[in-house]
């Protein structure tokens, strides 16, 4: 039973942990990102589709991280180069990524919801083994697909991106102060276009482990605002990589405990779904009423 | 000496150019995808014209489809023209709807008036509540009511959902629901069997009351300086912490107030799906207009005919209705962009300072 839990919550955090790190980049550079959902959802659909058409899960995710990727970069550009406020721009990004999704389907492939890819190639599991009968650590380690071992490097990858290279460094610094970064000859808005298509980029590898994980099929509301529970995520872990990750962790336990506590009965899993957000206001209250101590006690 | 009456006009032309761009761009790129998938666009936008007010009962529809909206606009307009940038519209909305539809089905002995008004009341208080603690940490230690009002609007919709469950579900019913409101607290359409009712000219009034607020209270003038000049605003001793907390409180009542119209005028009930976007949609129209009155009226019935003639014209097209949320997400994004490389007023710079703080 321990082990089912563990290994369901891992599993139901990937995709979370992938879109969160994107987030946490972006935030990172100065903008919240609000189309993470949008960009899972094109990442789900192109991955499902490539890996059905070229019989290859790799590519599969390759072309979801490509088409996130691809969306990720036009709303930063909307928001750097166009100066739209960041937020309507990820909530119209969102709904029309949703509208023409929802509009391909219905008009092209004549389905309504959701869509069995022909071909479709799974991601795989690995197994390890020797430890996979072991209790916990078989659970912890053993059964999962490559994305859930690319979403485990990359938590140190954008560490030591942000902290150890010039591009980390010069993406923060425009987060901290886009005029000052400007007045020392940074090229702000690259950066935080850079920023924002490597969020799209993790999204979309978070929609690909979506649609290519168990299941095998895309439908166009298996996201079910996973977006904006990695959202919460980072900014429950403040916009650095492991507390990020660990909270998806949080989270996705949460989704996993709520799943057989439907089944055993007497808990609301639509209050437990709020969790996640109601542990973002818990968080940001705390800050700011720190924030604001510190302030208090700076003029006196 | 150049003519005043023309300097009068200028910005009544820049700002119907400026709604009027973001939704010709929206039609450019709604027909691009019809095109795409084999549609005539020219020959859709006459259907969707003709649908949307060809005849009474279709303005009927488009006007039932506009009350919403209009709630919602205000509620967005109310909070944003004080520079407090609120998306909880949509939880407020939500949650007015539940409060009016649960009060509304437990007063049938009143008479209608008295039935009506302390639904009303339930569904403005419940707004309210939603706003009540993003407003409390904005006023009290300046948290970012952005991601607060976001988040609850999650929240609320996860709320809304257990109590429908666990407290108010109907008998017999599949999905969660609650029981249909008494005879005599629903808003009556006005020529049955048509749509159209009563919650129209509340909304209508609240449009009214917003000028009216703005042009010419005292509250409504310190709304309009610290919106436009936070940092002036606080050297002059006005008192910006009021005005955040009743900018967030009354866009949380306005929209409230829209969820209570909405299930006591339409649905006559509480379901789950109540609010189709109306929250966001109404952000985007108050946008467009730039927060003018008319301008919101006017961006109102336009997305409300489309979500009129939307619904009806896949039925003898085959035309998915998700091209809907294409104009309405494209109008939404170029909305809010600015294409001339702009000499940015100080009320436009107001804004993403407090959404990236």
């Amino acid at each position: 039973m321990i082990d089912q839990v563990i290994a369901a919550a891992l599993t139901l955090s990937v995709p979370l942990v992938l879109a969160a790190l994107g987030g946490a980049v972006h935030r990172q550079a100065g903008v919240v990102n609000i189309g993470l959902e949008g960009q899972m959802l094109v990442g789900a659909l192109l991955g499902a589709l490539v890996s059905g058409a070229t019989r290859s899960w790799e590519l599969g995710v390759l072309a979801g991280a490509g088409a996130g990727g691809a969306v990720g970069w036009l709303m930063s550009v909307t928001i750097t180069r166009l100066r739209a406020n960041e937020i309507i721009a990820g909530l119209g990004f969102n709904t029309v990524v949703l509208g023409v999704i929802g509009y391909w389907l219905r008009a092209s492939q004549d389905v309504s919801g959701t869509l069995q890819v022909e071909g479709l190639e799974r991601l795989p599991t690995w197994v390890v083994p020797g430890v996979a009968d072991v209790p916990v650590l078989g659970a912890l380690v053993s059964g999962k697909s490559p994305l859930f071992w690319l979403a485990v490097v990359l938590v140190g990858a954008c560490a030591w991106t942000l902290d150890g290279t010039r591009w980390g460094l010069r993406v923060r610094a425009v987060g901290a102060s886009p005029v000052a970064s400007a007045s020392l000859g940074l090229r702000t808005r690259g950066l935080q276009d850079s920023a924002g298509t490597v969020a799209g980029v993790l999204a979309g590898l978070g929609g690909a482990s979506l649609s290519l994980g168990a299941v095998g099929l895309f439908n166009e509301n298996m996201t079910a605002g996973r977006g904006f529970v990695a959202m919460a995520a980072f900014y429950f872990g403040r916009a650095r990589p492991l507390p990020t990750a660990l909270a998806c962790l949080l989270f996705g336990t949460f989704d996993a405990i709520q799943a057989r506590l439907q089944i055993g009965g007497g808990y609301s899993a639509s209050l437990i779904q709020t969790l996640p957000y109601v542990a973002v206001v818990v968080v940001l209250a705390l800050t700011g009423v720190r924030s604001s101590r510190r302030r208090a006690r700076a003029a006196a | 000496m150049s003519a005043p009456h023309l300097d009068r006009w200028r910005p009544v032309a820049t700002g119907v150019g400026r709604a009027l761009v973001p939704v010709l761009l929206a039609f450019v790129v709604g027909g691009v995808v019809l095109a795409v998938t084999g549609q005539n666009p020219l020959e859709i936008y006459r259907l969707l014209l003709v649908e949307a007010f060809g005849g009474p009962s279709r303005v009927d529809a488009t006007l039932a489809a506009t009350t919403p909206l209009l709630f919602t606009a205000v509620a967005a307009a109310f909070a944003y023209r004080a520079g407090v940038f609120t998306i909880g519209a949509e939880g407020s909305f939500t949650l007015g709807g539940l409060a009016a539809a649960v009060v509304g089905a437990h007063v049938g002995g009143l008479p209608a008036v008295a039935a009506v008004t302390v639904s009303l009341l339930a569904a403005c208080a419940a707004g309210v509540l939603v706003a009540v603690v993003p407003a409390v940490l904005r006023a009290r230690w300046q948290v970012d009511e952005v991601v607060t009002t976001l988040m609850f609007n999650f929240i609320v919709a996860g709320v809304a959902g257990w109590a429908v469950q666990a407290f108010f579900q109907e008998r017999g019913q599949a999905n969660s629901a609650t029981a249909y409101v008494a005879d005599s607290a629903r808003l009556e359409p006005f020529f049955p069997p048509d749509l159209t009712n009563a919650g129209l000219v509340i909304a209508l009034l609240l449009v009214t009351g917003y000028t009216f607020w703005f042009r010419r209270t005292a509250l409504g003038f310190e709304f309009r300086a610290v919106g436009a000049t936070p940092r002036f605003a606080v050297a002059q001793g006005l008192r910006t912490r009021t005005v955040v907390v009743v900018a967030l409180l009354g866009a949380g009542l306005a929209a409230g107030l829209g969820g209570g119209a909405h299930a006591l005028g339409i649905v006559h009930r509480y379901t789950g799906g109540f609010s189709a976007s109306f929250g966001f949609t109404g952000i985007a129209i108050a946008l467009l207009a730039r927060f003018n009155p008319v301008g919101m009226v006017v961006g109102a019935v336009l997305f409300g005919a489309l979500n009129a003639a939307g619904s009806t014209i896949q039925l003898f097209v085959n035309l998915p209705i998700q091209l809907v949320d294409i104009l309405q997400g494209t109008v939404m994004i170029f909305a809010v962009v600015q294409f001339v490389l702009p000499r940015l007023p100080s009320r436009q710079r107001a804004v993403p300072e407090a959404v990236v703080a």
